[in-house]
């Protein structure tokens, strides 16, 4: 496959994903603040923070207008509208590499993104916007898996995914349970939405029922086993794409990636909450996000700008 | 309300004022009898209302937008995406018409690959004043690199568009020769899908010759060019990137041919091998089906700020280690000025007439022939020989005295420059214009693949004048395009 095709899929996945996570985000802020209660406000800035924008009290105060921008705001390069025109972009340069049902799928998503009608659309209606934003996301996601070969592509393409999303939850428990002199949180309200953000909040019911306490939720979070949007899972999932696409460049005699990727997974999968708490959850999350940040690197030096010295023929 | 197909007739006559100029009409005869191959959909249409026929209308266009076969319109705000206009209402052509339209172009490739084959080796034609020496030897396309290497099967230009219009008297001619990047293939491709949903019915009994194993064909011919050499041989589509405005063919080419789309920045050239950087190592490539102008694809040897090629592309092309479709320097054979002798070429090299007509064309380099230009601007339509999509073109009938003027000083300028042709009254086909049926202007592509036989695909795209009474059917001009049904000779279909 080509460098460039492998290096546009990942961050189709990447794009998509966090177009996802910030859509989820602004629902639940939304939802939360339609009581104007003071946890409400707490979840505004925790949603606000954990996508990069924090302190900012007016924001957090005026839940509408700063959900309105994360989404819409095509100037914002972050913005949900944004993320889609950057995976569709990206989408359309590999366009021979991703099938018709998977295109159509993220096509029709910025085509509704890009419509004139789309801040009224928003104004009319933002949960069932958003709503429907995750739905065909999740669509365009099946979509891939259903049609797309299990090859090198798609593994590129959920590489991007399941990194965007190790590194966005990581972000989020952060904000939560980071050792910054935050105010803990411990209303009910509140820490429902933050399983909300994560998607998690029926899978965890599941396991833990209806008692919330923040240390389970940060272990549910963390290190469950088979929920997708924990981070456990998410680098199991990179470990196993990794290994699966090294294997090509290893009978080449280059050194991959998976060896990084290995120990991250490690790292959650023999982890122990207890631990993790007594020797502070910053720097426990803090090692975790370095090292997607590494594996982000290696993916890139070994697969897409690789040194031509190495690689021409003898 | 019902469509009057018969109101269609009238409205085909407004368009053209003198009844000795009247265009040809694809669908009735002269006296407003619906042709026989026309019958099939004149009869549906008239079962159609025109909410039915604009509600097919935009299901064809949603096909369109949903994948994505748009161009980008910038704006100062913000920038959107817009379909090709497409009409709903096919263009039909008889088994019969085809046969001809099938063995003249089949005929006119065979020859324009012949004298490629000459002109760059021993230019037998040249010396025997066939064609002039300097008309040749000086057009900007005339590349000196490629004298005397071999090409596979002489196949210069494996992939030709060639721009058909039908006179007034019916008869099929060609207008221009496409032999450097000819593109609108996909669309031909594009279009059938569409009409096939809107028209399932009519389309199902009408017998259309199918059109879908194009890129199959495509792949078949790019490899047979290096069948001698290579026997499981690498293909890449070579394109400009996703900025060019017909980035969506290159992406739909190589995605159905089944090979990687590459861009210059893929490529690594190393001692004169090709090879494209994949994410397990360079891989070598054998055959490049570029989509990309002569003057870009290696800056070393031609423009050197050009970013779209791969510097050494043409050196390793020269030592055969890599094959380039179309070979570079085939523009000399499809050059305005060279179009005229190409009845010559097909008598010099096949000792036959030419079966599909050229249009009479005034060069303007002969002085004679400049001065009856000159004196006739208004009748005649004036196009620079360099130039393509419908630019540096003045249509004598629909211009302003301004116009002519300003084309007279530049004729008399640099008389080399153009050539000019009578205007001819383009065929018209009947198309859905604002929930109404009206006749406009059409041409006929026809897509030729040459490796080492010749194929002549049993379809085309149709280019259509959407703007009344206009002539031009270029995109970039306000045209648009329909699909093509080559009907099937009953005679031919087994029982």
């Amino acid at each position: 496959m080509l460098a460039r095709v492998a290096d546009s899929l990942y961050w189709i996945g990447r794009y998509v994903e966090r177009a996802e996570h910030l859509c989820r985000l602004s629902d639940v802020m939304l939802t939360a603040t339609l009581d104007r209660t003071e946890s409400a406000t707490q979840i505004a800035r925790i949603a606000l923070a954990a996508v990069g924008d924090p302190q900012d009290e007016t924001k957090a105060r005026s839940p509408y207008e700063a959900a309105l921008a994360l989404v819409l705001d095509r100037e914002d390069p972050g913005s949900v509208a944004s993320s889609l025109s950057r995976a569709r972009e990206n989408a359309r340069q590999v366009r021979d590499q991703i099938t018709t049902e998977t295109w159509e799928r993220l096509n029709l998503i910025h085509l509704r993104m890009n419509d004139t009608q789309a801040a009224q659309t928003f104004a009319d209606g933002s949960q069932a916007f958003l709503h429907d934003t995750i739905a065909d996301l999740h669509l365009f996601k099946g979509a891939a898996d259903a049609t797309m070969s299990h090859g090198e592509g798609w593994r590129f393409l959920l590489l991007g995914v399941y990194l965007e999303r190790a590194q966005l939850i990581g972000a989020l428990l952060e904000v939560c349970f980071g050792d910054r002199g935050r105010r803990a949180i411990t209303d009910h309200s509140a820490l429902t939405s933050l399983l909300r953000m994560g998607c998690a909040l029926e899978p965890y019911l599941r396991v833990y029922t209806a008692d919330m306490q923040p240390q389970y939720i940060l272990e549910f979070l963390l290190l469950d086993e088979d929920f997708p949007r924990s981070v456990r899972f998410c680098t199991a999932r990179i470990e196993e794409h990794l290994t699966s696409i090294s294997r090509h460049v290893e009978a080449a005699g280059v050194s991959g990636p998976d060896r990084l990727a290995g120990r991250l997974r490690a790292r959650l999968q023999y982890a122990e909450i207890g631990e993790v708490q007594a020797s502070g959850s910053s720097a426990f999350l803090g090692a975790v996000l370095d090292e997607c940040a590494g594996v982000h690197r290696q993916i890139y030096e070994t697969f897409v700008a690789y040194t031509l010295e190495q690689r021409l023929p003898a | 309300m019902k469509l009057d197909v018969a109101k269609v007739k009238s409205v085909d006559r407004a368009l053209s004022p003198s009844a000795a100029a009247l265009p040809y009409d694809e669908m009735c005869d002269a006296d407003g009898v619906v042709r026989p191959h026309y019958a099939a959909l004149a009869a549906r249409l008239e079962t159609l209302s025109a909410g039915e026929l604009a509600e097919r209308q935009k299901t064809l266009e949603r096909f369109f937008l949903l994948q994505g076969i748009t161009f980008t319109v910038y704006g100062a705000e913000s920038s959107t995406e817009r379909i090709i206009p497409t009409d709903l209402l096919p263009r039909i052509i008889s088994a019969e018409e085809w046969k001809t339209v099938e063995a003249g172009l089949t005929q006119r490739l065979k020859a324009l690959n012949m004298f490629l084959a000459d002109i760059y080796s021993s230019q037998q034609i040249l010396m025997d004043g066939v064609v002039p020496r300097e008309l040749v030897l000086k057009a900007p396309s005339y590349r000196r690199g490629m004298q005397n290497l071999y090409v596979p099967h002489q196949a210069y230009a494996n992939v030709c568009g060639s721009d058909l219009i039908r006179q007034p008297d019916g008869a099929f001619a060609v207008l221009e020769d496409n032999l450097r990047v000819p593109s609108g293939v996909s669309y031909m491709l594009a279009n059938r899908e569409a009409s096939k949903r809107v028209f399932p019915g009519t389309f199902r009994g009408a017998g259309v010759r199918p059109i879908d194993r194009y890129p199959d064909l495509l792949l078949t011919t790019l490899k047979s060019m290096a069948a001698d050499w290579r026997p499981n041989p690498q293909v890449v589509v070579l394109t400009p990137g996703v900025y060019n405005s017909a980035y969506f063919e290159h992406a739909y080419l190589a995605r159905l041919m089944g090979v990687p789309l590459v861009e210059g920045r893929d490529l690594v050239v190393h001692d004169n091998m090709v090879y494209m950087r994949t994410t397990t190592g360079l891989r070598r490539i054998d055959i490049i089906y570029r989509r990309v102008d002569d003057d870009f694809i290696d800056p070393l040897t031609f423009r050197s700020d050009s970013g779209l090629g791969s510097a050494g592309l043409f050196n390793a092309y020269r030592a055969g280690n890599v094959v380039i479709c179309n070979a570079p320097g085939t523009g000399v054979a499809d050059d305005k000025a060279v179009y005229a002798y190409v009845p010559e070429i097909i008598r010099y090299y096949l000792g036959e007439d030419a079966i599909l007509p050229n249009i009479e064309t005034f060069l303007c380099r002969e002085p004679a022939q400049l001065s009856h230009v000159l004196a006739n601007l208004d009748k005649f339509v004036v196009k620079a020989v360099g130039a393509s999509g419908g630019y540096g073109m003045l249509v004598g009938p629909h211009s302003t005295k301004a116009q002519q003027d300003e084309f007279a000083a530049a004729l008399k300028a640099d008389p080399a420059n153009y050539i000019a042709q009578p205007t001819i009254q383009l065929s018209t086909a009947p198309c859905l214009i604002d929930h109404a049926i009206e006749a406009r202007h059409v041409d006929l592509r026809p897509f030729i693949l040459s490796g080492e036989k010749i194929v002549v695909t049993p379809g085309a795209l149709t280019r259509v004048a959407l703007r009344k009474g206009s002539l031009v059917v270029n995109s970039s001009q306000g045209g648009g395009s329909k699909d093509t049904w080559v009907l099937t000779d009953r005679k031919d279909l087994q029982p």
